[in-house]
């Protein structure tokens, strides 16, 4: 099977903290990628570092089977979009016009767009279903439309690979399923692998071809969620007790958090290993 | 989708058009009237049937009038678009083509030449363009601990120079008795008089390349607006991008300043009335600050000729006392714009 | 349609106001430039009040086409058309005036403005005089430019001989008193040795409290008293009320031998900082300051 990122040996450093600890993994083609971990494990640097924007210390990062250092700017947002956590509010700009914006890559100089440009433009809002506020501003909207319509600038690059920072954390629980429906229905009908960095480790099973659980930096696990979701691995990465056990959608892992009171009462029972509470 | 709005070449163009309709008539208006009335009083007497113009009111027309009236054009333009790149630099509202330090360089390297005796040119603009170009590289060296891509260290490193230098320039004015102080005085005021034909090819050669590298690097700084690391994602070489944007911006309001001092708020209020007017588009807002800001130049020098009764005011008056109630209405009208949802 | 006479007037190339005449001859002013002089100017515009004086003084005034703003002496001044002011001239103005002369004093008229009047073909004649007696010599010099020599010789001449009185006179007193000549009040600014001040004072038979390099030193008020001035003069920047206030300030240390004696006095300060004739009424007001048992008492 192709892969479309390879990592080798990635290390990243924020002046003297290490922020990634040699990585080294594969993404294949048209899989939905999921990057788990607790905060500070290093997601967003690893995601960064895969966008272009911040440069490894060490370690070889190659997007389509060509470093990317060869790649031109242009030449890298034509293959590779990224949608950041929070697009911001106050960007003056109305829906299609942000969503124009997209196609820059692909434009010249002035970024003058032709009919074709506005067509794909068209079809990305009609994908995310933001073509009803094409005329509105990024203010008037909520933060799950904000976040579709900068999914969609992101759709008209046109680019193989898609990268999104924690996409659905500030949005309500429709949104969250759309966005991830919306980007499993991108990678069926478009081909399009997307990698995602998410703290939702529920929905991360629900939708993931593969996932990557990061901790300190380093990566703890990878594979699919059955492989990599389990009690033992997500308790000592999270620091946290954790209930795991499968969702009656699909069997996939389903983990649940255990609060105080479970655990000094037999309310829930427990395996007897478990009944240590160190913590 | 877009056929409710028109297609972007046709915006640049009406717009421009639009604008350059009412700069040539500023500027007509700036060439016929001033402080005297020997043009007017020539015009009529063409129309009454004289048969060739009186070579005084030609003198004052040609040498004095339009070599003073292209200043204007220039300098308003120059401000700004210093004040438009400024602002999607460093991605505030508050920005102004003097806000990294360019005014207090100036400033400092002007006192310097008065002081030392050159007159206005080429000594003092000399000196004025050689301070504002070493505040410019102070404030590099200053913000380069930090990325120069952070804009707030910019930011920073500009206003505490400019601060700096107003704590110098007050030094060297209290040391001044004699009638270098009123020169002084007049340099910091801003004054669009002072040159002749050939300070004003010099500075449009100087001012005319930058106006097209703006324009050329116009739908990148629409992309700088969403963000650097976005922005990098679409294809922006940011470091590249900022640092043209910045030494250009930098070197046009400096070799402006060199010229005619410190003109305010035409900076600060021009680009966001025309971003009212014409949308945030830079394709469409770097011509249109370049062509409005050289209108509204015009006729606040022109107001400053021709209201006092005895001699003429400093320019920058004008321009702050319609500018800035200008501003005011502008910031209600876009609060009142974002409550109306 | 009149459209094309407009069009013609806009699109005309101009010329320069006068053009190289037959009646002009070649002068060198006091910065060494060449400059052409009509024969006689009959529109003359003084670049500076102190100009103004001289050509008033000539009795050249009836050719006098324009004036600075300052130009209030003598009153007649008044009336003439005002050209913006001795730093800041307005250009235009200038031009519109059809000047055959402009005279110019280098230290205060901007040299780019003169250059930009002598591009549109207006000569202009700078002066810079640094001492009374060249001031008496610049007064002779723009006689000749002006043409009113005679005039200018016989005043010229008065004004050596009340200048040489001054000097012989107060030569022969016994001692020079110690005078403080203030002409800022705050801060408090006094005049050095480069300045026409230091030599009337000099002259008039007194001491320069404020001598030195500085042309103008600012000294604070306890070293002025440290100084012990017995003569106190302040120029009349500060009329009226202010002058009192200034004056009963100073009365407040009779340690001061000028406050203990009473010898705190106001002059009018454009007989002392202006390069005119009136700088010899300066002086003799001074003389009477300062030597009143010589000169007779001031009024």
């Amino acid at each position: 099977m192709q892969t479309v990122v390879d990592i080798k040996g990635l290390s990243h450093f924020y002046g003297s903290f290490q922020a990634l600890r040699e990585l080294s993994f594969s993404v294949p083609k048209e899989c939905f990628f999921i990057v788990i971990g607790p905060n500070g494990s290093g997601k967003t640097t690893l995601l960064k570092t895969l966008a272009g924007i911040a440069a490894p210390a060490s370690g070889a990062v190659s997007i389509l089977g060509r470093p990317i250092g060869g790649y031109t700017r242009k030449g890298l947002a034509k293959r590779l979009a990224f949608v950041p956590q929070l697009p911001s509010e106050d960007f003056p700009f109305r829906v299609r016009d942000i969503v124009l914006m997209g196609r820059s890559p692909h434009l010249g100089v002035l970024g003058l767009d032709r009919e074709t440009d506005r067509g794909i433009a068209r079809q990305a809002m009609e994908f995310t279903g933001v073509e009803s506020f094409a005329a509105r501003r990024l203010d008037q909207l909520s933060g799950g439309e904000r976040q579709r319509v900068f999914i969609a600038r992101a759709i008209c690059q046109e680019p193989e690979i898609l990268l999104l920072d924690e996409p659905t954390a500030a949005l309500d629980l429709a949104h969250q399923v759309r966005i991830m429906d919306l980007m499993e229905r991108l990678k069926k009908d478009r081909g399009v692998t997307v990698i995602m960095v998410s703290h939702d480790v529920n929905l991360a099973a629900m939708y993931a071809d593969r996932l990557l659980l990061m901790g300190e930096g380093a990566m703890v696990s990878i594979g699919s969620p059955a492989k990599v979701l389990t009690y033992e691995v997500l308790e000592k990465t999270y620091g946290c007790p954790l209930l795991v056990d499968e969702s009656p959608l699909g069997g996939v892992p389903r983990v649940t958090l255990v609060p105080r009171r479970y655990m000094d009462s037999d309310r829930v029972p427990l395996p007897p290993d478990r009944l240590d509470d160190s913590d | 989708m877009n056929a409710d709005s028109p297609p972007l070449v046709l915006r640049i163009a009406v717009v421009s058009a639009a604008l350059s309709v009412l700069l040539i008539l500023s500027a007509l208006l700036a060439l016929v009237f001033g402080s005297t009335d020997t043009v007017i009083e020539a015009l009529f007497a063409l129309f009454r049937g004289a048969e060739k113009a009186d070579p005084m009111a030609q003198t004052i027309l040609w040498q004095i009038r339009f070599p003073r009236v292209l200043m204007a054009v220039l300098v308003g333009a120059a401000l700004s678009l210093g004040g438009l790149v400024f602002q999607a630099l460093l991605r505030n509202p508050l920005a102004e083509p003097y806000i990294l330090g360019v005014s207090g360089g100036s400033a400092v390297g002007a006192i310097f030449g008065i002081l030392l005796g050159f007159s206005r040119f080429p000594g003092v603009s000399l000196t004025a363009f050689a301070g504002s170009m070493a505040t410019l590289a102070l404030v590099l060296v200053l913000s380069s601990g930090q990325s120069i891509l952070k804009k707030d260290s910019l930011l920073l490193a500009g206003v505490m120079v400019n601060a700096f230098c107003s704590a110098v320039i007050t030094f060297l004015i209290s040391l001044t008795q004699d009638a270098r102080l009123h020169n002084i005085i007049y340099w910091l005021m801003g004054d669009l008089g002072q040159a002749g034909m050939q300070q004003v090819g010099l500075l449009a050669a100087m001012l005319v390349p930058c106006f097209v590298l703006f324009f050329a690097l116009s739908h990148p700084m629409n992309l700088l607006l969403m963000g650097k690391e976005t922005a990098q994602t679409m294809g922006v070489n940011i470091r590249v991008v900022t640092l043209v944007l910045l030494v250009a911006t930098s070197f046009m309001v400096s070799a402006t300043v060199a010229n005619c001092g410190l003109l305010g708020f035409v900076g600060l209020v021009m680009p966001h009335l025309l971003r009212l007017l014409v949308g945030p588009d830079h394709r469409v807002l770097v011509p249109a600050c370049a062509l409005g800001g050289g209108a509204f130049m015009v006729l606040c020098d022109l107001l400053a000729r021709v209201l006092p009764r005895q001699g003429e005011m400093p320019v920058g008056v004008i321009t702050a006392m319609i500018g800035a109630p200008l501003f005011i209405y502008l910031l209600k009208r876009s609060g009142s714009d974002a409550n109306r949802r | 349609m009149r459209i094309l006479p407009v069009i013609v007037f806009f699109f005309s190339i101009a010329m320069p106001i006068t053009s190289p005449l037959a009646g002009t001859q070649a002068f060198v002013d006091q910065l060494g430039r060449e400059v052409m002089v009509p024969e006689h100017p009959e529109r003359i515009v003084a670049l500076a009040p102190s100009i103004t004086e001289i050509v008033f003084a000539l009795n050249a005034e009836d050719r006098l086409a324009g004036v600075t703003r300052f130009s209030d002496y003598p009153e007649a001044a008044h009336r003439i058309p005002k050209v913006g002011s001795y730093v800041h001239l307005d250009l235009e103005k200038i031009v519109s005036l059809a000047p055959d002369l402009c005279i110019a004093v280098k230290d205060g008229n901007p040299i780019g403005v003169i250059r930009r009047l002598e591009a549109v073909g207006i000569p202009v004649y700078a002066v810079d005089p640094r001492d009374i007696d060249s001031v008496i010599d610049t007064i002779v010099e723009l006689g000749r430019i002006v043409d009113a020599r005679p005039r200018a010789e016989a005043l010229a001449a008065d004004l050596r001989r009340r200048v040489d009185q001054v000097r012989s006179k107060a030569g022969k007193a016994p001692r020079k008193p110690k005078v403080f000549f203030q002409i800022g009040i705050a801060p408090i600014v006094s005049v050095g040795t480069e300045t026409f001040i230091h030599e009337l004072i000099e002259l008039a038979g007194g001491k320069n409290l404020a001598a030195g390099s500085t042309p103008y030193p600012r000294f604070s008020r306890e070293q002025v008293l440290a100084m012990a001035p017995e003569i106190f003069i302040i120029t009349s920047m500060a009329r009226g009320q202010t002058f009192k206030r200034v004056k009963s300030e100073w009365e407040q240390w009779p340690s001061m031998p000028a406050a203990k004696n009473g010898r705190i006095l106001l002059v009018d300060s454009n007989l002392f900082d202006r390069s005119s004739p009136r700088l010899v009424d300066g002086l003799e007001e001074l003389a009477r300051i300062i030597h009143p048992e010589i000169f007779g008492e001031a009024p």
